[in-house]
């Protein structure tokens, strides 16, 4: 459910970038906001540690623009993805209208992926939310590396059917832009007021 | 959240307004706990309110897990001393909160009875326009009104995100 002000006529969508730790959903969001026109985007906020691993979220603004009278507005989120910081990962999905989960290609990784969505399934239905029709896109991120898990692989352990998929290199931009359309496409089809 | 329960923005600003003058503050904001400010009082021009929504809302999210560790529901109240200004963050009726940010650390006692009268006077408000709200949706369901998600918001709103995303 976005966040409706009636009077001065705004609606605030809220996408969550979902995966395990190192997957690349902060340089997704670095990318799409180095993407976006200035008047479409508010400053971001990247709280990392010196590792470079997020602390508790990144986040921007942006501003889709006025759409039958509404300011329309995308409120865009990453989540941590070290396991222990379970806490503030379901805090920040709270509330989400839409999420786009960042896996990680590199064939070793397949488990933590899995642990990734199993606890994102955990985490949507701790707030009473059917993930089975939440909007969710799968991201297969990092296709550049050598070895790599085979698309579809994710979806075949988990069950899962008809989730919109891509394919990206995040650090270089590829698949990024087409990520976020299809995920916030999804957003949109599913609002209902 | 705060909005759904039918109160007006306008409204919640005016009693904002009246603690800022009450107790000395230079800006007061209630915020929805998915991290939007909803309404804003005093100086905002020094800040950047869509940040510190976001990250007041994380900030009350985690301390809400710091105090289940220690056996409590929530902390009701937040307070962050700075060198010249501090904030006093207080929960309205578990779907809000309220900021209030002052300088002169000595204002704290004014403050926090300022922000307890506001936070009891919000809630009220909060409770009174949830059955209105309910009441008002009603008949305009009946009507047919105030509905945004039609097919032509729609049809523009995918056309701007195509627009927007187009890859580059």
């Amino acid at each position: 459910m976005p966040h409706i002000n009636y009077e001065d006529k705004e609606l605030v969508f809220k996408i969550v970038y979902y995966g395990p730790g190192l997957s690349g959903k902060t340089t997704n969001l670095v990318y799409i906001h180095n993407a976006l026109d200035r008047d479409k985007r508010g400053d971001i906020i990247v709280l990392d540690t010196e590792e470079e691993r997020t602390l508790f979220f990144d986040f921007f603004p942006l501003h889709l623009g006025r759409i039958e009278g509404y300011q329309v507005k995308f409120n865009m989120f990453t989540v941590p993805g070290q396991v222990y910081y379970e806490a503030s990962r379901r805090l920040i999905l709270e509330g989400a209208d839409g999420v786009v989960f960042v896996a990680d290609s590199a064939l070793s990784r397949m488990e933590e992926n899995i642990e990734s969505f199993l606890m994102l399934q955990n985490n949507l239905e701790s707030f009473g939310v059917d993930w089975r029709v939440f909007p969710i896109t799968l991201q297969y991120n990092k296709r550049d590396l050598p070895l790599l898990i085979p698309l579809g692989s994710i979806e075949k352990r988990l069950g899962l059917n008809g989730m919109p998929v891509t394919e990206s290199v995040a650090t270089d931009g590829t698949g990024v832009m087409e990520t976020i359309r299809l995920a916030s496409r999804l957003v949109i089809e599913r609002f209902q007021i | 959240m705060v909005v759904k329960r039918g109160v007006k923005k306008s409204e919640v600003a005016a009693v904002l307004e009246k603690l800022i003058e009450k107790s000395g503050s230079l800006t007061g904001l209630l915020i929805t706990k998915e991290g939007v400010s909803f309404a804003e009082a005093g100086d905002t021009s020094y800040l950047n309110t869509t940040a510190m929504a976001a990250l007041v809302a994380g900030m009350f999210s985690a301390t809400r897990e710091v105090a289940r560790l220690v056996g409590e529901d929530q902390f009701s109240i937040l307070l962050q001393q700075g060198e010249n200004r501090h904030i006093h963050i207080s929960l309205i009726q578990d779907s809000g909160m309220m900021v209030v940010i002052f300088e002169g650390y000595e204002r704290i006692g004014r403050v926090r009875h300022e922000a307890r009268k506001t936070g009891e006077e919000l809630s009220k408000m909060i409770t009174d326009k949830e059955e209105k709200r309910q009441e008002e949706s009603r008949e305009k369901k009946e009507k047919g009104e105030g509905i945004i998600a039609t097919s032509q918001f729609k049809e523009y709103a995918l056309n701007a995100i195509d627009r927007i995303f187009e890859t580059r």
